[in-house]
């Protein structure tokens, strides 16, 4: 900071943004042990606001800091206008950060990710597993012009099971799960999943295309309202490229379609108690029966739209803050699963898709391979649907009749239940 | 200031050389970089920044220990970290590595005009100029413009005495245009980067020029009538065919892993014409893919990966080249020291035939001119790509614009169904680079000259 005030005393604001973190991925490719690793990394990014714009430097060398800030100081000249004012202070803070973590022990993970590939292996012979386990502990400090100096200390567990079994006839099978959290946690349950999931797919049965009943799991509710959320991303609106541009306080949605952001979640590892810009977080409704509520932004974008701060600022050292999202929760009115799929009469439960990404997210058009699903006839699942797609628009299904299931889970930082869509495109 | 790395060399050559290993190396770089990116009327970003890396990997008991870190002070625990590591695993199938011997030397990028004796005002002017070219168009909605420029000290030594240290200079520009008419988006984009300095990448403007031109034509281009043509694929279009479809195939390390590959790669296959020859080689200076040496210490030679439409060659890592018996290419390559080396490509191309280009224009019948790529996927032996753009040959010439052409088609076929091939080879670099286990961008270039295959399938847009 004193650097700052020696190579820009007329600084309007500046920030400072120190991480750091450790990690330890340790993978397993084809049923095999294929590398254990140790990373450390650190360092500081450094932003100055003088005359109204803004410039930014980073290092990972401590050395290094008075170049750094000579070098934003230098920048400054070339950025965006810029006069929104920093956050001052911080009332609330936490630690998303588990003491368990530090039982990480990469030979306790390599018994039990052996056992978890020993079972698949049992079950389905000639199947190849990889399989990825990662601890992770980090800090971030954040230093700015207005006084405020705050810091959190964070941990992540990670678990990620993909099997592939190729059939005697060429059909091609990939399941896989995974789960995070912050401290190490066992993952037989993984294991189970795959190989319950795998279990049913190994029968192929074949839908006619048509209009078709589909339900969703929660994995794949999660990346369909990814897409949707995108829109709410304050960098999105600004660029003009969000279809939700002039639609807060619209009803897009159906009545029961609710989503919240919470960074404040406990146990989530995608928690944090203020933003990388150092404004606290908050949990808000993005979407309230149906409503378009809020976009999510960081100070830049909240200047450039009107818009109060979110505290979704995201970075690392050595970039520029985006907005970004933290824990998303998906919620309305719902059955039991049980109902659920026992009342969809003959239809498609989709696992996994393929090319969703590659929907048209201004005008919510989508047409998806599906690369895991399921046919369900009289509640039960009675078979893999494959070499099918289904296609149509994301608004106007999630504007129709949905129905939602009572249970939910958690995929990464989504809670999602499952998602009925009564009537969608299907090709078989 | 790049980090004076002369003093830590020998401290890292005492290491690996005390570790009671199998095999270790350490890897150190010093690098500062400046990016600027430009979107419409707008900076996205102008930064630069500086950072210090290194990693030791140590093969003991038959496995590898890696660490990564930037606190370069702590050399000696983090390097016996990776030793520690590589002991927990002991794994059932014990890994060895093939021997290259000691090998030393000092490289560095030979530069017109150094990047760091240019302003950033210079920079920036420069892009902003480009930017402005690509914008004019009315049609053209928005724009993207980057600049990059790294200079780096790169120190490498390992456990049989090797001791390389490389000083380099990467500077790349790319140029986008986004043309808009309606519901109907067309992007186009150029991008040129290499080892050397500022020259690479002045005087653009006529590239800039060309790809806002042909953004907008493309919004006027019909769609490909969907069937099977004969295609003239050109020189880049040609070599990312190589580099996408043939290339990844010829990466042992995924060989290796897939027995069903294992049977189709075997060296003696017949794979294409006799005057297809498709080469790999590291060795050559500026291209985006040069490298003195590979991240393993080891000099790349020429690998001849097709030689007259015989499988004649593949890329090895250390790991890899001991497992098949084969030869060390030096192909293991990191996108920095903070990451593992793995078998990938280098320079990778299709040498020239004996063909005139216009000899290929004049047996193409009705088919059709494919140029470049905007994107692709294959699937061991299935390829789709979507070519920028083409047009429609009618009598020995280029005629009316196409645009949404997807070809696709089997690999193995595909590459036997090349008829000509001509003698103007061409190579590309870009900013994108190859992407391949989490790795990415990972510089590299690629090329050929201009080749005509018979019967490729044209989806056309859906």
């Amino acid at each position: 900071m004193d650097l700052i005030i020696k190579h820009a005393p007329g600084a309007g604001w500046f920030d400072i943004i120190e991480t750091g973190g450790r990690s330890t991925p340790v993978s397993f490719k084809n049923n095999r042990i294929h590398s254990a690793v140790e990373k450390q990394n650190s360092g500081y990014g450094v932003r100055i606001n003088l005359a109204g714009k803004t410039g930014f430097s980073y290092t990972n060398d401590r050395d290094n800091l008075e170049e750094t800030v000579k070098k934003a100081v230098l920048l400054s000249g070339y950025g965006d206008d810029e006069g929104f004012e920093l956050p001052s202070r911080m009332e609330r803070t936490f630690n998303p950060y588990d003491p368990s973590i530090e039982s990480f022990d990469i030979k306790i993970e390599m018994e039990k990710a052996g056992e978890a590939i020993s079972r698949i292996m049992e079950k389905f012979p000639g199947s190849n597993t990889d399989l990825g386990i990662s601890r992770s502990t980090g800090n971030v400090r954040i230093m700015n012009s207005r006084g405020l100096d705050v810091s959190y200390k964070s941990s992540a567990y990670s678990a990620y099971i993909g099997t592939t079994h190729i059939l005697d006839d060429g059909t091609k099978i990939d399941v896989s799960e995974s789960l995070t959290s912050r401290k190490p946690e066992p993952f037989d349950r993984l294991a189970d999943e795959v190989i319950k999931k795998m279990s049913l797919a190994l029968v192929t049965r074949k839908l006619p295309g048509g209009k078709v009943p589909v339900i969703l799991t929660p994995g794949a509710f999660s990346r369909m309202i990814g897409i949707v959320l995108s829109g709410l991303n304050a960098r999105s609106v600004w660029k003009g490229i969000s279809p939700f541009s002039d639609k807060i306080g619209a009803r897009l949605f159906s009545a029961s379609l609710n989503v919240t952001e919470d960074p404040l979640m406990s146990d989530s590892p995608y928690s944090f108690p203020f933003d990388d810009e150092g404004v606290p977080s908050r949990k808000k409704p993005l979407i309230e029966s149906g409503v378009i509520k809020t976009f999510i932004t960081d100070l830049k974008h909240a200047e450039k739209l009107g818009i109060e701060p979110t505290g979704n600022g995201s970075r690392d050292f050595s970039s520029l803050p985006a907005p970004s999202l933290s824990n998303v929760i998906i919620s309305g009115p719902g059955i039991s699963l049980a109902d659920l799929i026992g009342g969809m009469g003959k239809g498609v439960l989709v696992e996994e898709f393929i090319g969703l990404g590659q929907s048209n997210t201004l005008t919510g058009d989508f047409s998806a391979s599906l690369d895991l699903a399921f046919m369900v006839e009289k509640g039960e699942i009675t078979g893999r649907v494959k070499d099918c797609m289904i296609s149509g628009n994301l608004f106007r299904l999630l504007e129709g009749d949905i129905i939602f299931s009572r249970e939910s889970r958690v995929t990464g930082s989504v809670t999602a239940p499952h998602v009925f869509f009564p009537s969608v495109n299907y090709t078989g | 200031m790049l980090k004076n790395l002369d003093q830590i060399k020998s401290r890292a050559a005492d290491i690996v050389a005390s570790l009671s290993c199998d095999y270790a190396e350490i890897r150190i770089s010093s690098s500062r970089s400046t990016s600027i990116t430009l979107s419409g009327g707008e900076t996205d970003s102008f930064s630069s920044g500086s950072s210090l890396g290194g990693s030791a990997r140590v093969l003991a008991n038959g496995a590898w220990g890696f660490v990564s870190f930037n606190d370069i002070g702590d050399l000696e625990s983090f390097s016996k970290k990776a030793l520690e590591i590589a002991l927990k695993i002991d794994p059932a199938e014990k890994t060895a590595v093939a021997r290259s011997g000691a090998v030393k030397g000092s490289f560095f990028t030979e530069t017109a005009r150094d990047v760091d004796s240019v302003t950033p005002d210079e920079k920036f002017e420069l892009l902003k100029k480009y930017n402005e070219i690509l914008r004019a168009p009315s049609a053209v909605k928005t724009t993207r413009a980057v600049y990059s420029d790294v200079r780096s000290g790169y120190l490498y030594v390992n456990s049989e005495g090797s001791d390389l240290s490389y000083d380099r200079s990467y500077c790349g520009v790319s140029l986008a245009s986004i043309a808009r008419d309606g519901a109907l988006i067309q992007p186009f984009h150029e991008s040129v980067s290499g080892y050397g300095g500022f020259e690479l990448v002045e005087n653009m403007e006529e590239a800039a020029e060309r790809v806002a031109r042909t953004a907008v034509d493309l919004l006027g281009a019909e769609s490909v009538p969907g069937g099977r043509y004969r295609v003239v694929a050109d020189q880049k279009l040609a070599g990312v065919f190589i580099h996408e479809a043939f290339g990844h195939l010829s990466e042992a390390d995924f060989v290796h892993e897939n027995e069903r590959m294992k049977k189709i790669m075997t060296i003696g296959n017949v794979f294409g014409p006799e005057g297809l020859n498709v080469v790999d080689c590291g060795s050559m200076p500026g291209l985006s893919g040069y490298i003195p040496f590979d991240d393993e210490g080891v000099v790349p030679g020429k690998t001849r990966l097709i030689s007259n439409g015989v499988l004649s060659g593949r890329l090895h890592s250390r790991e890899t080249a001991l497992k098949m018996d084969e030869p060390l290419t030096g192909n293991a390559r990191a996108i920095n020291v903070m990451r593992q080396p793995i078998v990938r490509m280098t320079n990778t191309y299709i040498e020239n035939g004996k063909s005139k280009t216009q000899d290929l224009f004049d047996s193409a019948e009705n088919g059709i001119y494919a140029i470049d790529m905007n994107g692709g996927q294959t699937n061991l032996e299935m390829f789709t790509f979507t070519a920028a753009c083409g047009y429609e040959i009618k009598n020995g010439r280029p005629g009316k614009m196409y645009r949404d052409i997807v070809l696709s088609g089997n690999v193995f076929t595909t590459l036997k169904n090349i008829l000509m091939i001509a003698d103007d080879g061409k190579m590309f670099g870009g900013l994108g680079g190859c992407g391949k286990g989490g790795q990415a961008p990972l510089p590299v270039s690629l090329g050929g000259p201009h080749i005509l295959i018979d019967d490729v399938l044209i989806g056309g847009s859906q």
